[in-house]
């Protein structure tokens, strides 16, 4: 999935002042890339990904999946979107609190209507892939901090989307974990061939992304750009 | 053969998407285990109050409207300071049976005149109670068809009395199975000593609550010798009850008589307002648990923002949100209507047993008579109705939850 951004900007009306979150921004992302969006707290990631995620529509400017204006279409259409051709991972892994691990990553493929035996199936290959095959049925609260996480990817990856968006990802995880959720990040898009965009500030990301942006007070900039 | 295929793999998709939304919203509510049971505990009360007003009412309402059955097409003849509900005389003088008996068959249109001695319970302070337990009605032998019509004894076991049995009397099979009585049990009312010779198997409450005997009998039981209270009058054909009640007031000064439409009329203002006192009782209950389910789901929605926007983030239609939250609230229904019904309906039991100082484990058998099965159902949906009410505002909001907004105002 190529996805592109013309002058995307978002303002959030604070009572009377205004708030840019996301200033005037554009970039490119052609598929599989790897692309890492760092910058500070407060300094317009999240924003930006919610955006390229679908979840908020700008306030100004373009954002072009595979050449057609997202924005343009209903919010139905947008969620459609969402369900299959995207995987959103949250900082806060965003699990249901009250669905097992299988359960949680059988949501995304039952409500996009696919049987019963072929969401179990691939939960369960999915699972395994992120070294959960022995966590199948327990809880969020029965996991660590890591294995959530790991879960939420998994989920992520749940219909077989063409993008994953990772929101701060390691932002909640100790170091050994958050090593290895990047590992697993970095294997899902060299072995699934998916184009990963990840906001972080994490410095070990930036070491084996395809592509880094940096972004400040909401303005955009590219830093690096190794595509193989 | 492809669209058979078709229709049975959405039919298992749809089927396989209801029981995961119904184990999300059993496992959501079992995860607020206390807040689940208060409103559970506050729906179950709620319309256990709705049963037990709305069924006694109905009941009595109903009592007093089958009164009306027993002398249909009459004109009941009563003393002027007599309260006349429906059938039955209350307090008032008593009319001498014989004088008012001849000048009531002197008058033109006058077919056939039946004189009844009713005699209700007194309470300790000598006021008639408000609801009699139990009623003795006397009554001419060859009259006793124009009372009980073709009310047919227990079993077929037994006779009516005659007038050469003396002291027998029939009694109503509510007040028989109370004391145990049947076919040739003693009985002794103001020191007469009496002889059960049949039972009334009747749904009539007035009847089913009723000792009844010879005229004279009870005239002597209850010392109003020669004296009745109330005398009904059949009109001859071509006779309008409303012009005989008429004549029969210009006759004899000392009567009111009451035509059937008459009795209706004193007695239904009554009904209409009691039966709005207990739907008015009723709609403020049910408010307030629509109040209640409101406040309870409204909590668990915003408790939950994040779940349903990460639902939203997936993609889930909102459809799938606005129904978590209003099966959520449904299920509450279900649980609080199930269990507000069996404890309403033991409540009205209860009541009924109270009111007539019958042991409630003799309304048992007859619980469905109490509280009929379709009431049952009627209060069972419109609390689940009332429950969905209650869970769309919260279901609204739920489904228009955005991450972006609940992230936002989390940080």
């Amino acid at each position: 999935m190529r996805i592109r951004a013309e002058s995307l900007t978002r303002i959030y009306n604070m009572g009377t002042s205004k708030i840019i979150a996301v200033d005037n921004v554009n970039f490119d992302v052609s598929e599989e890339e790897f692309t890492a969006i760092v910058g500070r707290s407060g300094s317009g990631k999240s924003t930006l990904l919610n955006l390229i995620g679908l979840n908020d529509r700008p306030s100004s400017g373009k954002l072009l999946i595979n050449n057609i204006d997202a924005f343009g279409l209903s919010n139905r259409e947008l969620r459609k979107i969402r369900l299959r051709r995207m995987g959103f991972v949250f900082q806060t892994f965003n699990l249901f609190p009250v669905l097992s691990s299988v359960e949680n990553v059988e949501l995304p493929m039952a409500l996009a209507g696919k049987s019963r035996e072929t969401q179990r199936e691939e939960a369960v290959r999915l699972l395994d892939a992120v070294g959960l095959g022995n966590r199948l049925t327990h809880r969020p609260k029965q996991l660590s901090m890591g294995e959530m996480q790991r879960v939420a990817i998994a989920r992520a990856l749940a219909n077989d989307p063409e993008i994953v968006i990772a929101d701060e990802p390691t932002g909640e995880l100790d170091s050994k974990t958050a090593k290895e959720i990047i590992a697993l990040l970095s294997d899902i898009h060299r072995t699934e061939k998916k184009t990963v965009i990840v906001a972080t500030h994490d410095e070990r990301v930036v070491e084996i992304v395809d592509t880094v942006y940096l972004i400040e007070d909401g303005k955009l900039t590219l830093e690096t750009r190794q595509l193989q | 053969m492809a669209m058979n295929t078709y229709i049975a793999f959405t039919c298992q998709v749809a089927w396989g998407l209801a029981t995961r939304l119904l184990t999300f919203c059993f496992r959501n509510l079992f995860r607020r285990k206390v807040r689940t049971a208060l409103c559970v505990i506050g729906v179950t009360l709620a319309t256990a109050f709705v049963i037990t007003i709305g069924v006694t009412t109905m009941r009595y309402t109903t009592v007093i409207k089958e009164m009306n059955v027993l002398f249909n097409g009459q004109v009941m003849v009563a003393s002027k300071d007599a309260i006349v509900i429906q059938a039955i005389p209350i307090g008032g003088s008593m009319l001498p049976q014989s004088y008012t008996e001849e000048r009531l068959l002197g008058i033109a249109g006058v077919e056939k005149t039946v004189p009844v001695l009713f005699v209700t319970p007194v309470g300790a302070s000598g006021i008639s109670q408000l609801v009699p337990v139990n009623f003795s009605i006397g009554i001419r032998v060859e009259d006793w068809k124009a009372l009980l019509g073709p009310t047919p004894l227990k079993g077929n076991v037994g006779h009516l009395p005659s007038n050469e049995s003396g002291n027998e009397i029939v009694a109503g099979i509510s007040i028989a199975d109370q004391y145990s009585w049947t076919v040739g049990s003693e009985l002794k009312i103001n020191g007469y000593s009496l002889n059960v010779s049949g039972i009334l198997d009747t749904k009539l409450a007035i009847l089913a609550r009723s000792i009844i005997m010879p005229l004279e009998l009870a005239q002597n039981i209850y010392n109003y010798k020669k004296s009745v209270n109330i005398i009904t009058v059949k009109p001859a054909k071509g006779y309008s009850q409303q012009n005989l009640a008429q004549a029969i007031e210009q006759n004899v000064t000392y009567v009111n008589a009451l035509t059937e439409e008459e009795r209706n009329d004193i007695i239904q203002p009554v009904l209409a307002q009691i039966e709005a006192w207990s739907l008015d009782i009723q709609s403020v209950i049910v408010l307030m648990s629509l109040i209640l389910v409101m406040t309870v789901t409204i909590m668990s929605v915003s408790e939950r923002r994040r779940d349903f926007a990460t639902l939203d983030a997936i993609g889930a239609p909102m459809s799938y949100v606005f129904r978590a939250v209003l099966v959520e609230a449904s299920l509450i229904g279900v649980f609080g209507g199930v269990l507000g019904i069996v404890l309403g309906s033991v409540f009205a039991l209860a009541l009924a047993s109270f009111y007539t100082s019958i042991p409630i484990s003799q309304f048992f058998p007859g619980a469905f008579d109490i509280v009929p099965p379709l009431y049952m159902v009627e209060i069972l949906v419109a609390v689940i109705g009332v429950c969905c009410i209650g869970g769309i505002i919260p279901a609204v909001n739920a489904a228009r939850m955005r991450i972006a907004e609940v992230l936002r105002a989390e940080y």
